[in-house]
């Protein structure tokens, strides 16, 4: 038995009692997102998909102040937004954390050099920004891995090849002397 | 439970249990369940046991920077617990100790314990091989440590025992054939084998049947790698008990809510499931005559005539950040202590108990933990599933166990993330990010670069874990210094320790028994010992380096033997000094073999549990309120 | 098996009391449809939350999802049992949304909504418990020309199964092959277990660990689980629901219609990702991210419902396989529900991509290539 087709609802949007504002778009951070992909090689939907592209654009301007995030903006522009190329150690220490950010949820300790220049007022220590920044860490992604203690894949699945692998273990490739 | 006008427990037990761990847990459930009123004194708080609480602490490891074994656990200075994060490695050599321990031995002491409801069983891998028959022996068969009063037989009843109580997971033929355990005709484990990893698979295929040497010209080891037994739930065997099949205990504070292992990889430090076994699961089947009182820190025990032993003084405190308590007192006819081994023996200590062999503390032991760490020529699918699933068995058992510790070696399913700190030290690295802050940073790589070069090596990274038996050895001690006390004014510990000849030459065998099958495997070897703050472990045996980590199993502080001459409990951990005071735990072990100890030490726990039973109706007649079973069947 | 004999799940079962093995075929297949008509809007509104956010929330709907899974498991070993064949891998097992609760005499739609006020109110709908009318022809039925409840669907099961149950004999009508049985080794998890159905007791145990967890047992709030499993018992479906609703949670002598006075229940509305309820695949762009990942989400869905068709087909070991597909079904939904809406009106309107739960015949031919199928034909 089916359930049978019922009209979609007219307007879907509209109305909800649930508290959400469906009538105002959150602030999206389009260029925050566009500096990502270049950082971590993920795209849009990847780093949209964690969930935390607002803590970490926000975290970002608390930490190093929008004046620096500014210097490190235009220095990424005239790096023809390579990353790679950015020669102010200041910015290249920014781009850094940036991504380690995205990658481990983690705000790493800046280069000392960096923490002076940019005058900042609090401790330079290394924190997990949030538990979920953790478990949306990018570098599990890599490797089709998932964060240890979060997103487990299920009962026995550790015993499958991941991808990449033979599906059954072969015969070492490199001949070594036993 | 009420205390009455002078601070003094209202209700008389019949048993005091000095810790909620997991062999005062199992202890607390067989008595109640046979009838006797027992008391739970827990020094740490109770808030794992409640689903609220149990988030919290997955929530405080996610939040973590170290992902330490004690990393989601709240810090308690009423409680304090040792961190592997209070060692400190000095540059050239040598180590610092912070926090709760106190430390002056040649080489660090490196493992932690867990003083909350479920102790240090929250934060165990749940691995469960039995000891091997010839571990109970070592002094008469291979002349080192100490043997046992009793021996395998003796304890392989109290072993299915712990396996029921635990809810193993394993294959028994496997453990018959490739770890020479003997086990009875036709006896299964409650559970199927939980599925060994794509890894061990790999390991398997290159290795099994290979052979290596010890020495050029030392005799062949014949590899395989063999699945080991956990304490986790999978699949239930239906053949298990006769055919009654085995119902899987799910998890503590969320009602119905029990879920076969699913992979999370974070069996260290918490199981977000509960799929493997806690304490929390016993105790939810505690009967009504069991009382667990938590933020209960005893003090000591309280001494009557000819020797027996009274009850305990203990210190209760509402916040676990001041040091503002109430002491109180409880009585019973057995006081058990079941705290850890050094947590026994610095209660033992401080009470000026159980001291006439002088052994009181001594013959701290663990199992030392060598890592080597590679890279596999293919993905091999790291950082899933428990943190090891097989093992290699062959150098536990036999006579080279005259000259040099023998050892088991895990596969670890988890990257480098122990030896190495992966995946977060890989980020850093490519990006350029030096952990000293002061140094030039490299330029990095980002983008595609970045992500594909991670992709490309976390997936190939795997590590072999030396485990290796510690013998027994009397300079290696716990002791109380009243000039260092902590919060609430109790002697801190004192620890010296030191890693002996025979197993460092243990360490050099695996070294080279390492190299062997990196080669077997065509690996890239990446293992590196240098000192440098992260290795406090570090030393150097016959002009090789070596760093050495704990595995948590501290055991020996209240040694088992024959004589009350020549130890501290008799074979029954009842205290030779005081006959109805026990102590319970690895504290208790002579030898340890290369088992992870807590299956043993739990069969040893059930096995005491009808010793107390004995005692007791010789004391009082029959339980007084009649047999009955708690919580579900 | 020739199409002509396949069991036509299009169909619907008639409205009198199954006459015989056939009808009761056609009953248990639909049986087996209804629950899992409400698996998909239950995963959406648990999969909406934001992370780490309105835990009690999620827990309650996790374990009513999985109590619908071992109710799926359970009618599908009564199919068994009588010896039915269970469609499960078929666009014709697959509902649209939104969708008409059927067996409801009021139109009730049912449609993937996001965790909020709304949702909850459908699934207070679908598990509202009702005094049980009589089967199609009892005299209380009298006059009735369509079903009145779930509630009175399964008592007409249940009264089927009694009535051939006596006219065949009971082990003519449970001529099943056992092999084909889902045990409790094969899945255990929240709230009571599989066990396998081979008689009548069997049979009568499993219809009311559907009903009692769904509405509670004689007219209370809990459910039943601590007599038929020795488990602890739980609020039925609908009071969790509620619980979630009314922000408090029920005290153990509180009545349904006292209304739940235990301890408050933490819920934040907002902390849901808000979705269109309409949506569908060809909404997204043709090649994009989202249109890729809604289509993912599908065929793994599809692979689910494939999976679940080999263990009630023979291989009841499979649904071990479940559960990692299910896993992977929670990951690819929560990167979709948190990335905006890829249109760009409905994105200025807070909307988010979502799962559509569209599974057709396309979707099962890639899904076989992982989960081949067992029947013939």
């Amino acid at each position: 038995m089916n359930g049978r087709h019922a009209a979609p609802t007219p307007d879907p949007g509209h109305g909800t009692d649930d508290g959400s504002d469906p009538g105002k778009a959150p602030e999206d951070h389009a260029g925050f997102v566009a500096v990502s992909v270049r950082l971590t090689g993920f795209d849009e939907f990847d780093l949209r998909a964690t969930g935390l592209v607002r803590l970490y654009h926000d975290t970002t301007l608390d930490q190093v102040g929008r004046p620096a995030v500014g210097r490190f903006l235009a220095d990424l522009d005239a790096a023809g937004g390579d990353p790679d190329r950015i020669t102010d150690e200041t910015s290249r220490d920014i781009a850094r954390a940036i991504t380690h950010l995205w990658y481990l949820g983690v705000w790493p300790q800046l280069a000392r050099s960096t923490h002076a220049a940019l005058r900042r007022e609090r401790a330079n220590t290394a924190f997990v920004v949030s538990p979920e920044a953790y478990t949306e860490g990018l570098v599990w992604r890599t490797f089709h891995g998932h964060p240890p203690g979060a997103k487990p894949p299920g009962h026995g699945t550790w015993a499958a090849a991941p991808p990449g692998a033979p599906v059954r273990p072969v015969a070492r490739r490199t001949e070594g002397a036993a | 439970m009420s205390a009455g006008p002078a601070g003094r427990d209202a209700r008389r037990h019949d048993v005091i249990v000095v810790g909620a761990g997991m062999a005062g847990s199992l202890l607390a459930k067989q008595l109640g369940d046979q009838g006797w009123r027992v008391l739970v004194l827990e020094a740490g708080t109770r808030t794992l046991d409640t689903w609220p609480g149990y988030l919290d602490a997955l929530d405080t490891y996610y939040a973590a920077t170290a992902k330490v074994p004690n990393a989601p656990y709240r810090p308690n200075a009423a409680a304090p617990s040792p961190s592997v994060l209070d060692l400190e490695g000095l540059p050239a050599g040598g180590y610092r100790a912070h926090g709760y321990f106190l430390q002056n031995g040649p080489l660090p002491y490196s493992s932690d314990y867990l003083r909350a409801t479920g102790g240090t069983a929250m934060h165990w891998m749940g691995i469960v091989p039995r000891m091997h028959p010839e571990d109970f022996a070592v002094r008469r068969r291979y002349g080192y440590g100490r043997d046992w009063p009793i021996g395998y037989d003796d304890l392989e009843p109290h072993y299915r025992a712990a396996e029921r109580a635990l809810g193993v997971a394993g294959d028994a033929d496997e453990q018959r054939e490739g770890a020479g355990l003997p086990f009875p005709p036709g006896y299964v484990y409650p559970m199927r084998a939980i599925p060994r990893s794509y890894l061990d698979a790999v390991l398997a295929h290159r290795l099994d049947g290979a052979a290596v040497r010890e020495r050029p010209d030392g005799p062949d080891t014949v590899l395989r790698v063999v699945a080991t037994p956990h304490a986790r739930n999978g699949t239930p065997d239906p053949r298990y008990d006769g055919g009654r099949g085995h119902r899987p205990a799910g998890a503590a504070g969320l009602p119905n809510y029990g879920e076969r292992c699913v992979g999370n990889a974070s069996c260290v430090p918490i199981c977000p499931v509960q799929a493997k076994y806690n304490p929390l699961k016993t105790q939810a089947t505690w009967s009504p005559r069991v009382t667990l009182v938590d933020r209960a820190v005893v003090s000591r025990v309280l001494t009557a005539a000819n020797g027996r032993v009274r009850g305990v003084e203990y210190q209760r405190y509402d916040d676990p950040a001041t040091p503002a308590h109430t002491t109180r007192t409880a009585e019973a006819d057995i006081v058990v202590l079941a705290a850890h081994a050094i947590e026994n023996a610095r209660l033992l200590l401080v009470s000026r108990l159980a001291g006439s062999s002088g052994q009181v503390g001594r013959n701290l032991m663990d199992h030392p933990m060598l890592l080597t760490w590679g890279l596999m020529d293919q993905q091999v699918g790291p950082f899933r599933g428990p943190g090891s699933t097989s093992g290699l068995e062959s150098f536990r058992t036999g006579p080279a166990r005259g000259t040099r510790a023998p050892f088991r070696i895990e596969i670890g399913n988890w990257g480098w993330s122990w030896p190495a700190g992966s995946p977060g030290t890989d980020v850093a690295r490519l990006l350029g990010i030096d952990a000293d802050t002061g140094r030039p940073r490299g330029r990095g790589v980002f983008g595609k670069k970045l992500r594909e070069s991670l992709g490309r090596d976390l997936g190939r990274q795997f590590s072999l874990q030396f485990a290796f038996e510690q013998e027994a050895e009397s300079r290696n001690r716990v002791t109380i210094d009243p000039s260092h006390r902590d919060p609430l004014g109790n002697p801190r510990p004192v620890l010296t320790y030191d890693l002996s000849e025979h197993v460092k030459r243990g360490m050099a065998a695996a070294r080279t028994v390492s190299d062997q099958i990196f080669r077997l495997l065509g690996a890239e070897d990446r293992t590196g010992y240098a000192p440098g703050p992260l290795a406090p472990g570090w030393f150097r045996h016959d002009g090789r380096d070596y760093v050495f980590n704990g595995a948590g199993h501290g055991g020996g502080t209240h040694i088992m033997g024959t004589t009350a001459r020549t130890s501290v409990v008799d074979q029954w951990q009842r205290c030779w000094d005081h006959p109805n005071l026990y102590a319970v735990g690895c504290g208790s072990m002579p030898s340890m073999g290369t088992s992870n100890p807590s299956l043993t030490m739990a069969a040893l726990a059930l096995r005491s549990g009808e010793r107390i039973h004995r005692d007791l109706r010789e004391l009082k007649g029959p339980a007084t309120v009649g047999r009955q079973q708690g919580g579900r069947p | 098996m020739t199409a002509t004999t396949r069991p036509s799940v299009l169909a619907e079962p008639p409205f009198r009391v199954p006459a015989d093995r056939a009808d009761l075929h056609l009953f248990l297949q639909a049986a087996l449809a209804l629950e899992h008509l409400t698996i998909p809007p239950y995963l959406t509104a648990m999969y909406t939350l934001r992370p780490g956010t309105n835990r009690p929330a999620f827990y309650a709907v996790r374990a009513v999802v999985l109590e619908e899974m071992l109710h799926m498991a359970l009618v599908a070993n009564l199919l068994n049992a009588v010896g039915g064949e269970v469609l499960v891998a078929d666009p014709r097992f697959v509902t649209g949304y939104p969708a008409l609760l059927p067996y409801s005499r009021d139109r009730i739609t049912v449609a993937l909504r996001h965790f909020g006020v709304t949702a909850l109110e459908t699934f207070l709908r679908i598990e509202q418990p009702e005094f049980m009318s009589g089967p199609p022809g009892h005299p209380s039925t009298r006059g009735d020309e369509g079903w009145t409840s779930i509630g009175q669907f399964y008592g007409t099961i249940r009264e089927g199964v009694l009535r051939l149950s006596a006219e065949l004999g009971e082990r003519r009508l449970f001529n099943g092959d056992r092999a084909l049985q889902v045990g409790p080794e094969h899945f255990y998890n929240s709230g009571g277990e599989v066990f396998a159905v081979t008689d009548l007791a069997s049979a009568l145990k499993a219809l009311r660990v559907i009903t009692e967890q769904g509405e509670g047992v004689n007219m209370s709030v809990f459910d039943s689980d601590d007599r038929i499993f020795g488990e602890a018992r739980e609020p039925a479906h609908y009071f969790r629901f509620n619980e979630i609703l009314q922000q408090r949670s029920y005290a153990p002598d509180d009545t349904p219609a006292g209304g739940p006075t235990g301890p408050a229940v933490d819920v934040t509305w907002h902390d849901a990702y808000p979705i269109d309820p309409g949506a569908r695949v060809a909404h997204y762009p043709p090649g994009s991210a989202v249109r890729r990942a809604a289509e993912e989400f599908n065929e793994v869905y599809a692979q689910l419902l494939c999976v679940l068709e080999s263990a009630f087909t023979g291989a009841p070991r499979a649904i071990g396989d479940a559960a990692p597909v299910m896993l992977r079904l929670r990951h690819l939904a929560e990167r979709l529900y948190r990335n905006p809406h890829p249109d760009p009106a409905k994105r200025a309107r807070g909307l988010h991509a979502s799962a559509t739960y569209e599974v057709t015949e396309r979707h099962f031919e890639r899904a076989r290539r992982f989960v081949p199928r067992r029947r013939a034909g």
